[in-house]
C-alpha cells in the first residue's frame, strides 16, 4: 500500500477530504453522526462514485472502479449494518469471499478449508454449518469481518464492527483487528467507541460535516481543541473522554 | 458435506443420490422399445420439452433470483432458428446448436440493458421484450409472418427418435442445473439473489454473473423450442396457445419452477412433469379457461407452500423421519429445511 489520497468537491456528504493510509497501520476515522465516515468508505470501496476527487491504491487510480474489481485488487469492506446472506450457512458466506476474492481459489474443497481457517480466527468455527440468519448480532458482525478477511484483501475497511456489542465481544474484535494488522494488512477503521479507537489505532482522522477536522496520533487527537469542541466534549473532572 | 446442495439433501438422506435419476433415465430411454402408445409418447415428449424450459428458467430465475417473464423469446427464437436450419437441409444436431446459439445471442441483447434494472423493474422489462419480439416476428416476411412457418425435414418421421432426443436434452439440462448448483458459480448466483451489493463487495460482479446465467438458461430454452418446432413441423408467433412467442408460453415457463420449488435442482423437474401432464389434459378439456386455472394454481401455491412440491416433499419426509426416529436428531435438519424456504420467500 503506497498511499491513498482522496479529494472531493461539491459533495454534501464529503467536501474535499484528503488523506493517506500508510501500509500496515490501523487508521481510525471518527466523527459525529453524519460526518461522512460511511460515505467515505462507500466511495473508497466503489459502492458510490465520487463527484470529484481521486482514490489511489498503491499509486494506481482506482476511482469509480466496480466493488468486485476492487476486491480483486485487495480492498475489502464490512458493512455497518450487517448484510449476511441469511439463507446460506456461515461457511458458505465465507467461502464466497475465498472463491471470488484476490486469491480466487476455485476448488471447493480447498476453499472450504480456507474458509474454515478464517472462521477459526474470528471464533465462529462452531457455527460454520448454521444458517447466517441464526447468528446473534455480535456473531453477524464477526461474520462480516470473516467474509472480508476471506477475500485475502490487504486493505480492510471496517465500518463499526463493534457497534452494538458488549465489552467482551468488543475486546475480542479489537484483538482480532490487531492480529490482522500483525500479519501485514492495512486497516481503515470507523468506530464510535473512543476507547476502542484510541487503543488500537496508529493514526486517527476526525471528520465533521464532510470535512477533515484533524489528523494525527491518538494522543494528539484527544488533546486537539477543535476535536474536543466538535465531537469529544470537555472532559469533566479529569475523567477520560468517552463518547458514544 | 457442508457446502452441499439443499435439493440433493433429501435424495441423499433417503439413500438415493445420482442413482435414481440415472435409473429413471435408462428406463425412460428404453420405454419406447418395450412398448409405449403413440399418444403417451407424445405426452411424454411434450413433458420433456416443458421440463427443459422449466429447468432453464430456474437457473436465472431460481438460482439467481432474476424473475423473467420473457422466456418465450428464447423458446421462440430457438424454434425458428431450428426451423430455418432444418429447412436449409441441416441435420437436427446442427439445428439444436443453432437454436442454442440464437438464444444465447438474444439473451445478451435482452440481458445487457435489462440487467441494469433490479427486481420488479427487470421483470416488467422482460414483459416488454416478449411483446416486442412477438410483434416483430409476426411481421417478418421470410418466416411467414403471422401466418406461421412450415418445416420440411427429409427422411421418415420417427416418434421415438423425437422422444429420445427430448429425453437426452432434458438429462443434459438437469445435469447442467445440478452442476451449477454445486459449483462456486451457483454459490455466487445464490448470493446475488440475496444481496447483490454484498456479493459485489466479496468480489462477485453481479452484472456479468447474471448475464452468464441468463445465457445458459436461454440456450436450454432455445433447445426446448427447437425440439418443439421439429416435432410439430409448424410454428407461428401468435399470442394464443401454441404460438411459440406467446406471452402465455413465458408464463408457463415461469409457473413450472414455482409449482415444483424455485431455486432447487429437482423442483423445476417435478414442476415441469406435473405441468406438462396437466397442461396437455387441461387444454383438451378446458380450452377456454386453462390459463385461469393456472393462475389459480399459482396463487394457491404461493399462499400455501412457497417452496412448491419440493417443500411439501420435504415436510412429508421430515414427518416420516420424525415418526421413525421419535424426534431424535431433527435439530440439524431443521436448519437445512429452513434454507429452501428462506430463499423461496424472496421471489
Amino acid at each position: 500500500m503506497q498511499g491513498l489520497t482522496k479529494y472531493f468537491g461539491g459533495v454534501a456528504a464529503l467536501k474535499g477530504v484528503s488523506f493517506e493510509v500508510p501500509e500496515k497501520q490501523i487508521c481510525g476515522f471518527i466523527g459525529p453522526n453524519g460526518a461522512g465516515k460511511t460515505t467515505l468508505f462507500s466511495v473508497i470501496a466503489g459502492a458510490v462514485r465520487p463527484s470529484a476527487g481521486k482514490v489511489r491504491l498503491r499509486g494506481k487510480d482506482v476511482t469509480g472502479s466496480h466493488p468486485a474489481a476492487l476486491v480483486k485488487m485487495g480492498l475489502a469492506r464490512t458493512h455497518q449494518i450487517v448484510r449476511p446472506f441469511r439463507a446460506m450457512t456461515v461457511l458458505e458466506n465465507v467461502r464466497l469471499g475465498v472463491h471470488f476474492g484476490c486469491a480466487g481459489i476455485a476448488a471447493t474443497h480447498a476453499a472450504q478449508e480456507q474458509a474454515m481457517e478464517v472462521l477459526r480466527q474470528v471464533g465462529l468455527e462452531q457455527k460454520a454449518h448454521l444458517l447466517a440468519a441464526g447468528l446473534s448480532l455480535g456473531e453477524q458482525k464477526r461474520l462480516e469481518v470473516a467474509r472480508a478477511l476471506a477475500t485475502g484483501a490487504d486493505l480492510l475497511l471496517l465500518d463499526e464492527v463493534c457497534g452494538g456489542l458488549n465489552s467482551t465481544e468488543t475486546r475480542a474484535i479489537l484483538d482480532l483487528v490487531q492480529s490482522i494488522r500483525a500479519r501485514g494488512s492495512t486497516i481503515m477503521y470507523v468506530e464510535h467507541d473512543m476507547k476502542a479507537v484510541m487503543s488500537i489505532c496508529d493514526r486517527v482522522t476526525v471528520l465533521d460535516f464532510g470535512q477533515k477536522l484533524a489528523e494525527g496520533k491518538p494522543e494528539e487527537i484527544q488533546k486537539n481543541d477543535a476535536v474536543i469542541k466538535a465531537y469529544l466534549g470537555k472532559p469533566t473532572l479529569g475523567s477520560a473522554p468517552s463518547v458514544q | 458435506m457442508a457446502g452441499g446442495v439443499k435439493t440433493t439433501g433429501l435424495l441423499r438422506r433417503s439413500g438415493i443420490s445420482a442413482g435414481l435419476p440415472l435409473l429413471l433415465l435408462v428406463l425412460l430411454f428404453f420405454l419406447p422399445s418395450i412398448g409405449l402408445s403413440a399418444n403417451l409418447m407424445r405426452l411424454f415428449f411434450a413433458t420433456f420439452v416443458w421440463i427443459i424450459a422449466s429447468v432453464a428458467w430456474n437457473i436465472v430465475g431460481g438460482f439467481a433470483g432474476q424473475v423473467s417473464f420473457g422466456f418465450a423469446v428464447f423458446y421462440g427464437l430457438g424454434a425458428y432458428a431450428a426451423a430455418l436450419l432444418i429447412n436449409a437441409g441441416r441435420n437436427p444436431g446442427v439445428a439444436f446448436l443453432g437454436a442454442a446459439g440464437a438464444a444465447i445471442l438474444a439473451s445478451f441483447l435482452v440481458g445487457i440493458p435489462t440487467f441494469r434494472l433490479r427486481g420488479p423493474y427487470f421483470a416488467i422489462a422482460t414483459i416488454g421484450v416478449t411483446e416486442a419480439v412477438r410483434v416483430i416476428m409476426s411481421n417478418l416476411s421470410f418466416t411467414g409472418g403471422a401466418s406461421g412457418y412450415r418445416i420440411n425435414e427429409y427422411g421418415p418421421f420417427s416418434q421415438s427418435e423425437h422422444y429420445r432426443s427430448a429425453l437426452l436434452m432434458m438429462a443434459l439440462a438437469v445435469a447442467i442445473s445440478a452442476l451449477i448448483s454445486k459449483s462456486r458459480f451457483g454459490l455466487a448466483l445464490r448470493a446475488i439473489k440475496q444481496d447483490e451489493d454484498a456479493a459485489a463487495h466479496l468480489g462477485v460482479n453481479p452484472y456479468s454473473f447474471k448475464l452468464w446465467a441468463h445465457a445458459i438458461a436461454a440456450a436450454l430454452a432455445g433447445i426446448a423450442g427447437a425440439l418443439y418446432a421439429r416435432y410439430h413441423l409448424y410454428i407461428d408467433p401468435s399470442g394464443g396457445p401454441g404460438g411459440v412467442f406467446a406471452f402465455s408460453t413465458g408464463i408457463s415457463i415461469l409457473l413450472m419452477p414455482v409449482i415444483g420449488g424455485i431455486g432447487t435442482v429437482w423442483g423445476p423437474v417435478l414442476g415441469g412433469a406435473v405441468f406438462g401432464i396437466v397442461e396437455e389434459e387441461l387444454v383438451v378439456h378446458f380450452p377456454e379457461i386453462h390459463l385461469l386455472l393456472y393462475g389459480l394454481l399459482l396463487i394457491l401455491i404461493i399462499l400455501l407452500e412457497p417452496d412448491g412440491l419440493m417443500g411439501i416433499l420435504h415436510k412429508l419426509f421430515k414427518l416420516f423421519r420424525r415418526r421413525r426416529d421419535d424426534s431424535g436428531g431433527a435439530g440439524a435438519d431443521k436448519v437445512l429445511w429452513g434454507r429452501g424456504r428462506l430463499e423461496g420467500r424472496q421471489l
